[in-house]
């Protein structure tokens, strides 16, 4: 059935089926090209390109300060861009702003719950800003105190909950209009281990619905867990791109060795050590306590150093995680 | 089959800004009873005071100076000074806290309202509770004397006009200031007591000197207490009262576009 509307209604479609995606054929929900976003003198994001396709779960990485809240803020379009081009669902934010952001769901970094109303009021109210019905709500709402796992909760004010609570309410709120991408940005910055995995398992859950996720983080577990794809930023620009497992292949070694020698004595055994690497892809980095050995075989690298005469106090072994990558490429010098 | 909306999400129009006003509607729901207290209270404790205390000093002896009894004078300019009044207070500090603290607007301008709707919303939602408690003011002066024409009626719409006139520019403050909103007790100190003290609420402008004349014409306070008292009582031209009214709606106009400009500056950051 076609129904006519006003110009000034804007017609959200119906869902569409899941489709095999052809990067080819340029249906990516979200693609910038030369993003770019400056606040006076100081660029936060400096030309960055990009796509997400449908069904997706895409992430961006770095420290703070890479760009990558300023990234979601254009993307969620809040934030104007300043150069570049950005479209999301094939629409353009500078003239479709509402549109878009009617079919968007965001997580900000910060909460905007209303503490002083309850998490089912929070969920209604927030449903309204869609323009959504009191009778669509009202099963809305309730399938969504569900997913958050707040039942119990659902006519207590907001403000006692704990972080982990407060955190899915704001993710339950952030689906109230079925969106096709959801935003997160810093999903679970700040929480507890338990409550961090109750968050994974809920959105692991909506990625396996089909939903478009699209998140940020400082958290390498966090990325792994979630991410099929990620770009690493860094000072605004993107320096890595590609799937968790292929970001680790490329920018690091399999397996990582960590040899502690007592303090004072690390350097000169790297120094050591660095001589029987194997110097096209392996190598040795220096930490105050420690010397880190990326290299194909850990056990072997240890074994080895022991035969060197080289006697650390303690050893360990362990596969590359994207946190070496990260180290790699973002540097280990803090940003503030 | 083609396809059929899911959903027609209305991007114009009044209801976006209606979605605003629920929405405090719903916050102010859990504390109404204690606003209705303090809008009964505020009047009855001006009205008795000054109207009835400081009526009988001035109209000794059945004489009336100013042409009406004293709580005929004072009661419109109290209710216009009390509008002005509670909608700077509700402009200002909730206002700095929806970006601020509570951080309700950055939630909203991630939704299909725009910085322009959320700004009205708000605004709207201000003006609804000045016209409600103006409504109450003007039921508790009718009760001491303090109306005698049906016409009083229209120093509600005066009064509320007056009071966003003054509580526009107000939200644009409370959009743009970052700190701990000392600027508002500036504002409140500096501007929104003397404009009580020196618009005409208590006695005619005439006794001031002449520049205090000038000051009480650049203020809207003035204007709007003018207007009322002259549909209250009377005396007041046609050509007067459409200057005060253009001059209000001048102030409104300006500090609805001010707030428009500050809260998308806010949020779209």
């Amino acid at each position: 059935m076609l129904r006519l509307l006003p110009s000034h209604v804007v017609a959200a479609p119906a869902p569409r089926p899941l489709a095999t995606v052809d990067p080819a054929r340029g249906d990516a929900l979200i693609r910038a090209e030369g993003l770019t976003k400056t606040f006076g003198e100081f660029t936060a994001v400096a030309g960055i390109d990009f796509a997400v396709e449908r069904g997706e779960a895409f992430g961006f990485l770095g420290p703070n300060g890479a760009g990558k809240s300023s990234t979601m803020r254009m993307i969620a379009c809040v934030a104007p861009i300043t150069a570049g081009t950005l479209q999301i669902l094939g629409m353009d934010p500078v003239t479709q702003g509402p549109t878009i952001r009617g079919r968007l769901g965001v997580v900000p970094q910060q909460d905007t719950l209303d503490l002083e109303l309850t998490v089912r009021e929070n969920l209604y109210i927030y449903g309204r800003y869609f323009g959504m019905s009191r009778a669509e709500l009202r099963p809305k709402v309730e399938e969504l105190i569900d997913f958050a796992q707040l039942t119990e909760r659902a006519d207590a004010k907001v403000e006692p909950l704990s972080g982990g609570m407060k955190r899915r309410l704001t993710i339950a709120r952030s689906l109230i209009n079925d969106p096709d991408i959801l935003l997160l940005d810093e999903p679970t910055t700040g929480l507890d281990p338990q409550a961090r995995h109750v968050l994974w398992d809920r959105l692991y859950r909506l990625k396996q619905q089909g939903v478009t996720l699209v998140l940020t983080t400082h958290y390498m577990d966090e990325a792994e867990q979630l991410c099929d794809r990620l770009v690493v930023m860094d000072s605004g620009r993107i320096v890595a791109e590609g799937s968790p497992l292929h970001l680790i292949g490329e920018h690091s070694t399999r397996e990582v060795a960590e040899l502690r020698f007592p303090p004072g004595e690390n350097a000169a055994a790297a120094e050591r050590l660095a001589g029987m690497l194997d110097g096209a892809s392996e190598r040795a980095e220096v930490l105050p306590d420690r010397v880190l050995l990326y290299v194909a075989d850990g056990e072997r690298a240890v074994a080895r150093a022991h035969e060197q005469g080289l006697s650390p106090v303690s050893s360990l072994v362990r596969r590359s995680t994207l946190e070496d990558v990260f180290l790699r490429l973002t540097g280990r010098s803090l940003v503030d | 089959m083609l396809d059929t909306p899911r959903r027609g999400v209305r991007t114009t129009g009044l209801r976006p800004r209606m979605r605003v006003v629920e929405y405090q509607m719903y916050v102010g729901r859990r504390i109404w009873r204690s606003v209705f207290v303090v809008s009964v209270l505020q009047p009855l404790a001006y009205v008795v005071a000054l109207g009835v205390g400081l009526g009988a000093i001035i109209d000794t002896g059945g004489h009336h100076p100013l042409g009406v009894s004293y709580i005929q004078f004072v009661a419109p300019a109290f209710l216009t000074a009390a509008a002005l009044q509670i909608a700077a207070a509700d402009a200002s500090y909730p206002i700095m806290a929806g970006f601020k603290w509570i951080r309700t607007f950055h939630g909203m301008a991630a939704t299909p309202l725009t910085p322009a709707q959320i700004c009205d919303g708000q605004l709207i939602f201000v003006a609804i509770r000045i016209a409600l408690n103006s409504a109450v003011y003007l039921a508790i002066m009718a009760a001491f004397g303090g109306t005698q024409r049906w016409a009083v009626l229209l120093t509600v719409p005066i009064a509320t006009l007056t009071a966003m006139a003054f509580a526009a520019p107000i939200a644009a403050l409370a959009a743009t200031i970052e700190r701990e909103g000392n600027a508002f007790n500036m504002v409140f100190r500096f501007v929104v007591t003397p404009m009580f003290l020196f618009s005409g609420t208590f006695y005619p402008i005439s006794e001031l000197p002449h520049w205090g004349q000038w000051l009480a014409w650049v203020t809207p306070l003035w204007h709007g207490t003018d207007l009322a008292r002259g549909v209250a009582i009377g005396g007041l031209g046609a050509g007067a009262a459409i200057v005060h009214l253009a001059y209000l709606l001048a102030w409104l106009v300006a500090g609805v576009a001010l707030a428009r400009w500050r809260f998308c500056v806010r949020v779209t950051r």
